[in-house]
């Protein structure tokens, strides 16, 4: 292949770019459709019972309704067909507060809203379990999570010479993407289309037909671009069921979108931890046993605990360890994958109690970590496919100018500002998963052009722009040549964008399609070739017009035998206030070993909205529970508050060279998700560092900081 | 959001006639707060008048100071020449609010008449005696981190969220309005907002039907030093915990007057006259400032969660004073 034609590796604009900043991009709801009703859910009011009537009469009598739809009407469906959190109208129970209980459907949307409005509820009351505080101690083992132990972590810390044992809390925190969760849904005969934001195409059509007991090849899912997800698009909720039982009921195609309010007890949000870290060490700062115990709480009937314990498996070299859960059940929606699930809020626990343990053996935290750089995974004894904390670290602290922190607190002081420096690493799993493609050549005179098909998703995160360059690459195109079709159910099953596993099974499944294209023109042409040819110079020499290709990859066979991670090193200086407590992150650095950067100008972007919300976890994010009756008093983005432009200075992401061969073919890692690990506590760290105090209740509001 | 009858009113009186008979029609200014209240059904108006076409948007020197249109946006008040240079102490408070799309919606009317940002207030669901009197207040043994410490009462701890209302209490702005009848009233900024005692679903003791027509503000000598301190949870677009608005008149070295006023720690704009009076004849020194303002939130009441805000008022107090009488000199 010729160097000037390569496009991976270089900051390509977004290919659909314009599209999205002219309006062109159609989102969910955006789909043309013919002569649409519109949907508006409401929502029980109390957190647990049971409904004891719906007077729907005026909201049925309402101008331009067409039908109310709550459980005495809704059609039997499986519940457990993998839609999340439940609220899908089958019976009278009421499991948390802002739970679905009914559909409106009119012929507009204001008319839909304002008949919502009309509903009577009476329900029968029940006590409900809202008060994280006063029960979070009855936590029991979770379904899937055993203690995991290795050595003796409780005789080591007692017998330690050095050490630390102390509890990070952190609060619930919603997703929020731009996009609210939106659907239209549309029946022809028992085929089923759902224009609906879907982080996984393929499972989002598996779990709509499975609840509506229907075939999966006769839901088809349309996804094209997504205004964000953060893992709540990922798995999908009850509102996609309404919607298509509202088409179905009325007739007609249906378009429901969830309000921002109703967003906070839809669709799931990262629930609120007691992390419990205990590190011993010797004196001279090798780690002897670290202990991370977390209790949190999961939904009444099903649960969910994000893994917070993960960080801590693996980042650091300790002889002892215990890992454990414990979970409550409480009358809440369900909580779910968040960006990082489990690292990001994990790591601000580990690799605050990492800070704090290297202030005790006054070292310098950089060095007390690579201190206890493990040269094998130790939670299974792997070697690493590729690992580079200690370049993200030393690259880290030279570029950011570490040695102008002190190590004493309160030290550097500017006007009325306190300045604090503090680091923290992040860790992420790298895997590929099974996924199929197509490429569709065609040529016109010397004009060849490619088609790539998957039923990939692109969160806004740059999916279309890298499949293009990968095609590109692999085919020998200009990338202007290449079209990217994803996000629909029709196109060959592929992976989800979760996990950070989006971009790896993707781009090797294209590369693979495209090689596999160029291996059967090469075999059309039955010539032996000196040096191999590209696709289109085949195409115009043996004179084809148009020929397809599919590819079903799966991960290296080879690949289970390494442990493969993405890892960073985060670098905060923070500016406090000394009289308001008010904190800036004046400058904030990621550092990122994450395979192949196939775009750095996409992958920037991911890791500084990564380090956005981290900073968002550490600073300003929260959303409250009011135990008196279940409800978020944090129920507009006036109230959960995600970090202004004015809260952070300069962000800057360094990547550092890394083709992780051993992992996946292309070598590539995933970084959407460690953007946000160990962000939280390098701001904490630099608080700390700053002003003496060490806040190990996040978010870092100015009232902690008097 | 219940259906409701939308008129545009040509000018000041036939908008006044109109709401002032019906006591569920409401003005429609900025719609930056109405709108968000009819969404949630906290405002149910049947008929909503528009007055955003009326002429009352000017800012005009008078004898006695300035008078600023009350129909006017806030951005144009804050940016004006004659705000920046003899109200700077305005500008930065306006400009310390909401955001720059807000502000270019919003009118100065309307910024005094916006309605608390307290979340029971704003759920329909939630008892809330300002909302729906009677029902309780939900904040009282709530979370009411962001309420009163001042001036609060068993039914209402809800705090007065504009930022520009804070330094207008400061400057001892006068309200003008046209009443029903025709006639024109004057309220003078301290008897405009309510504490909130038994009837706290009247934040002002404006009547209604009764329209904003200006603000003005009389002349004075705090341009050199004045300094609006907010603070709150992020940076920007975010309301306040404490807000002080903190205004000096030197002589020589010696403060000959002192204003200030506090947002966020009470229903209305809560002017600090304890601690006025302490500065005055004093010279402007950290320790004169600290005594002021000991004094003043020494009659502190917080509440379960917002305990903080007695020392974080005591503070900005300082902090405010601090800036202020160094304002002149960046
Ligand atoms: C997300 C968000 C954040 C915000 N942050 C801040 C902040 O930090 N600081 C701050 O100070 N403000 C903030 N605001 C509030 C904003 O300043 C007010 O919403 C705005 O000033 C209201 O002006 P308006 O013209 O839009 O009023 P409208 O919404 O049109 O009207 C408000 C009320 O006043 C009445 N009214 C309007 N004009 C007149 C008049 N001339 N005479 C009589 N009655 C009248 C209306 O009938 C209505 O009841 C924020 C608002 C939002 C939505
Ligand atoms: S503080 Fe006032 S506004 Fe808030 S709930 Fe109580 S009565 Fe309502």
């Amino acid at each position: 292949m010729q160097d000037k034609n390569t496009t991976i590796g270089k900051p390509v604009n977004r290919i659909d770019g314009i599209l999205k900043v002219t309006g062109k991009a159609d989102y969910s709801t955006d789909h043309p459709v013919q002569n649409p009703a519109y949907a508006v859910i409401f929502k029980s009011t109390i957190a647990s019972g049971k409904i004891k009537r719906i007077d729907s009469i005026a909201a049925e009598k309402s101008a331009g309704v067409l039908a109310v739809i709550t459980h005495n009407n809704a059609p039997k469906l499986n519940p457990k067909g993998g839609i999340r959190g439940g609220a899908l109208l089958q019976n009278a129970d009421v499991l948390f507060y802002g739970q679905h209980i009914g559909v409106v459907v009119a012929e507009t949307f204001e008319q839909a809203r304002h008949a919502a409005d009309l509903i009577k509820v009476e329900y029968e009351q029940s006590d409900a379990r809202i008060d994280f505080e006063k029960i979070y101690k009855d936590g029991v083992k979770p379904k899937d999570k055993e203690d995991e132990k290795r050595g003796d972590a409780k005789a080591a810390l007692e017998n330690a010479e050095v050490k630390i044992e102390e509890t990070y809390a952190t609060p619930i925190y919603h997703h929020h993407p731009l996009e609210p969760h939106a659907t239209i849904a549309e029946w022809q005969g028992d085929k089923l289309t759902l224009y609906n934001s879907s982080q996984i195409v393929n499972g989002a059509q598996n779990a709509a037909a499975l609840t509506l007991n229907l075939k999966p090849e006769n839901v088809h899912i349309v996804s094209p671009y997504i205004g964000g997800g953060f893992g709540s698009k990922g798995g999908q909720w009850g509102n996609l069921i309404l919607a298509a039982i509202a088409a179905k009921m009325v007739n007609r195609p249906v378009k429901l979108a969830l309000t921002r309010q109703q967003m906070f007890n839809s669709v799931g949000f990262r629930q609120r931890n007691y992390q419990k870290v205990s590190l011993a060490a010797t004196k001279d700062g090798k780690l002897t046993a670290l202990a991370h115990e977390t209790s949190t709480h999961a939904a009444i009937q099903d649960e969910f605990v994000e893994p917070c314990g993960d960080c801590s498996k693996i980042m650091y070299d300790t002889p002892n360890s215990l890992i454990s859960y414990r979970v409550t059940p409480m009358n809440l929606i369900l909580p779910t994958y968040t960006r990082g699930p489990g690292k990001s809020t994990g790591s601000f626990a580990l690799e605050s109690a990492m800070d704090e343990l290297a202030y005790k053996l006054k070292m310098d935290p950089i060095a007390f970590r690579l201190k206890n750089e493990p040269e094998k995974d130790p939670s299974n004894g792997k070697p690493w496919s590729s690992r580079k904390v200690v370049e993200c670290l030393n690259v880290g602290a030279k570029a950011f100018g570490w040695e102008k922190r002190k190590m004493e607190p309160r030290q550097l002081i500017q006007d009325n500002y306190l300045i604090g420096y503090g680091v923290a690493c992040g860790t992420y799993p790298a895997h590929q998963r099974d996924s199929s493609a197509i490429v569709k050549l065609k040529r016109e005179g010397n004009n060849v052009t490619a088609t790539i098909e998957l039923a990939a998703a692109d969160l806004g995160t740059g999916t279309y722009t890298i499949l293009a360059q990968t095609a590109a690459d692999a085919l020998d195109l200009p990338i202007n040549k290449i079209t990217v079709k994803i996000g629909d159910s029709d196109l060959p099953p592929a992976a989800g964008s979760v996990g950070s596993v989006g971009a790896t099974s993707y781009a090797n499944v294209v590369n693979d399609v495209c090689n596999k294209v160029t291996d059967e023109l090469i075999a059309r042409s039955g010539k032996q070739y000196f040096v191999r040819p590209t696709a289109s110079q085949l195409m115009i020499s043996e004179k084809i017009a148009d020929i397809q290709a599919r590819a079903d990859s799966k991960p290296l066979e080879t690949a289970e035998q390494y442990s493969s991670h993405s890892f960073n090193a985060n670098f905060a200086e923070v500016w406090v206030n000394q009289s308001t407590g008010m904190v800036r992150v004046e400058r904030f650095l990621a550092v990122t070993g994450a395979g192949k950067i196939l775009n750095p100008k996409t992958a920037r972007s991911q890791i500084i909205g990564g380090n956005v919300w981290g900073i968002g976890m550490a600073l300003t994010e929260e959303s409250i529970v009011d135990p008196r009756y279940g409800h978020f008093v944090t129920r507009s983005l006036a109230e959960y508050h995600v970090p202004s432009n004015l809260d952070i200075g300069e962000l800057d992401a360094i990547f550092i060279k890394e083709e992780d061969t051993l992992s996946n073919k292309l070598g590539i890692k995933g970084i959407g998700e460690v953007g946000i690990v160990g962000v939280a506590a390098a701001v904490a760290n630099a608080v700390f560092n700053a002003t003496g105090k060490r806040i190990r209740e996040l978010p870092i509001l100015p009232d902690k900081l008097l | 959001m219940k259906p409701f009858k939308y008129i545009n009113a040509k000018d000041a009186p036939a908008a006044v006639k109109l709401v002032s008979e019906n006591p569920n029609a409401r003005f429609l200014a900025g719609g930056t707060n109405l709108l968000d209240l009819m969404k949630e059904n906290v405002e149910q108006p049947d008929e909503v008048i528009d007055i955003t076409r009326i002429a009352l948007t000017q800012i005009k020197a008078t004898s006695a100071g300035v008078s600023i249109g009350g129909l006017g946006k806030n951005t144009d008040a804050a940016n004006h020449p004659m705000i920046r240079q003899n109200y700077p102490l305005l500008t930065q408070a306006i400009l310390a609010g909401a955001s720059g799309q807000i502000r270019n919606m919003a009118t100065n009317g309307g910024n005094l008449l916006q309605r608390t940002r307290c979340p029971y207030f704003y759920d329909v669901n939630m008892p809330c005696n300002k909302r729906e009197p009677g029902s309780g207040c939900g904040a009282l043994e709530g979370i009411n981190r962001m309420h009163a410490i001042f001036g609060w009462s068993e039914t209402c701890v809800a705090v007065f969220p504009s930022d520009m209302a804070i330094a207008l209490a400061a400057l001892d702005a006068v309200v003008k309005i046209q009443s029903p009848g025709g006639q024109e009233k004057s309220i003078p900024f301290a008897d405009f907002h309510r504490l909130p005692g038994d009837t706290p679903e009247k934040d002002t003791n404006l009547g209604h039907g009764e329209l904003i027509t200006a603000i003005e503000i009389p002349k004075n000598n705090f341009a050199e030093h004045s300094y609006y301190l907010k603070v709150r949870d992020r940076a920007s677009y975010a309301f306040a915990l404490v807000s002080v608005a903190a205004a000096l008149e030197m002589n020589g070295n010696v403060i000959k007057q002192a204003r200030l006023a506090m947002g966020g720690v009470a229903h209305k704009p809560w002017r600090a006259l304890k601690a006025e009076q302490m500065l005055v004849g004093k010279e402007p020194t950290e320790a004169n400032f600290k005594l002021a303002a000991d004094a003043e939130m020494a009659e502190a009441k917080p509440l379960e969660h917002n305990k903080f805000k007695v020392e974080l008022g005591n503070r900005s107090i300082v902090l405010a004073l601090q800036m202020a009488f160094n304002s002149d000199k960046s």
